[in-house]
């Protein structure tokens, strides 16, 4: 009594075929229309672009309400990596520190950080006085974290305070040279790198440094290539005759000079090598002020 | 006829399933697609980041995106369409500059074009 299996599997089978029809038609050859998407869903290098745009626009009109409205709904991470690649391209390209002001702005307002948007966020602080007011009537007891008493107040608010001048002797500059070295290797222009280190021999990025010869001076400020670590800075030193141009290294605003002397000298040849100019690699070292 | 009642009921069930219920997501989307209000967004932030980069041929490359044979059309529209709104003085002026750079100015934008570029 019971139905052929033909005519048991015969629905079964039809259910199949009709379905699979189905998936074929909405999945393949008609799908959902691809509009009204938003900006997450765009292609890593629209996302990308779009992140750029929202920023660009943020150092235009300086709305970070609207900034923000624009990056919600995107990854974090996409958004910081969009933001520092502007802010190290923008920093290697030299563009206007107003400009560079506003996308580190952006992006600290973001939780972004890029160690090249640390030079742009120093805020001028004049020297500490040299504790001219009374002495504090209670210990006080040791602060949390050191900051750095070297600041940078070239591409911060141009608030300059006149100094005035005092009787104290001057103090000792805050950095002292940890390592002075020739760099020989094939295929490099003469060159004089410098890194600057803190106290406890970690990169010091956002620090002025100075190259000065006869009659001009070169600046530059370290962190802007954070591929070589965050106090890093370099200089090009291809100038005049090999060992003709006599160098002096200098830090901080007013370039106090740390190396002098230094010149482009040839690297010691072997036979048949092609003679080669040195460059040079200093460390300098942050020295904590002295403390009585 | 059992059979192709199946049939009909496994279409409409692959129509619920493809179009409703698990319809095709779409990731790697380009400008075009967007939402009209991300679009015009986008088309804003192409104008405001012209005044920071002042790389015209950057922005013309944005645009083509959304309208890749007239790219200065989709701005002095959504221009008028701020006018016509009574949108962002901001944004319109931005945009006139922008449409006037491109050489597709409309008359309606010339008033916000505070002197040309």
């Amino acid at each position: 009594m019971s139905h052929p299996p033909a005519r048991r599997t015969a629905p079964i089978i039809g259910l199949v075929i009709g379905l699979t029809l189905g998936l074929v038609y909405t999945w393949v050859i008609a799908p959902v229309e691809n509009i009204n998407t938003y900006p997450a869903l765009l292609r890593a290098d629209y996302h990308q672009d779009w992140v750029r745009l929202a920023a660009l626009s943020y150092v235009a009109d300086g709305n970070l309400g609207r900034a923000r409205a624009r990056l919600d709904g995107l990854k974090h991470e996409d958004v910081a990596s969009a933001i520092q690649t502007l802010i190290e391209e923008y920093a290697a390209a030299g563009r206007p520190a107003d400009t560079l002001r506003s996308l580190t702005t952006l992006a600290e307002a973001l939780d972004v950080h890029t160690s090249a948007m640390l030079v742009y966020l120093h805020t001028p602080t004049s020297p500490a006085p040299a504790d001219a007011s009374a002495p504090s009537p209670t210990p006080t007891p040791a602060p949390t974290h050191t900051s750095t008493p070297y600041t940078l107040s070239v591409l911060a608010t141009p608030t300059r305070t006149p100094h005035p001048p005092t009787p104290t002797p001057p103090p000792l500059p805050p950095f002292q040279v940890a390592q002075q070295e020739q760099i020989c290797q094939s295929g490099q222009t003469p060159h004089i790198e410098v890194v600057v280190l803190d106290e406890h021999g970690a990169g010091m990025a956002g620090v002025e440094v100075w190259l000065m010869w006869p009659g001009e001076a070169d600046r530059a400020i370290t962190g802007l290539k954070p591929q070589s670590g965050a106090g890093y800075a370099d200089f090009n030193a291809e100038r005049g005759m090999p060992g003709s141009v006599n160098y002096t290294l200098g830090v901080g605003e007013l370039g106090m000079p740390l190396v002098t002397d230094l010149r482009i000298t040839p690297c010691p040849s072997q036979k048949g090598e092609e003679p080669l100019l040195a460059s040079w690699r200093i460390v300098l070292e942050h020295r904590p002020p002295e403390t009585e | 006829m059992q059979a192709a009642v199946a049939v009909a009921v496994g279409l409409a069930l692959g129509f619920a399933v493809g179009w409703w219920l698990w319809p095709v997501q779409y990731t790697n989307t380009a400008p075009a697609v967007l939402r009209q209000d991300y679009r015009d967004d986008y088309i804003v932030m192409v104008a405001t980041a012209y005044e920071v980069e002042r790389d015209l041929e950057q922005a013309r490359e944005r645009l083509k995106l959304l309208n890749p044979e007239e790219p200065a059309v989709s701005v002095t529209e959504l221009a008028e369409r701020l006018i016509e709104a009574d949108g962002s003085s901001e944004d319109i002026a931005r945009l006139a500059r922008l449409a006037w750079a491109l050489g597709a100015t409309a008359p309606t934008l010339i008033p916000y074009l505070e002197g040309p570029p």
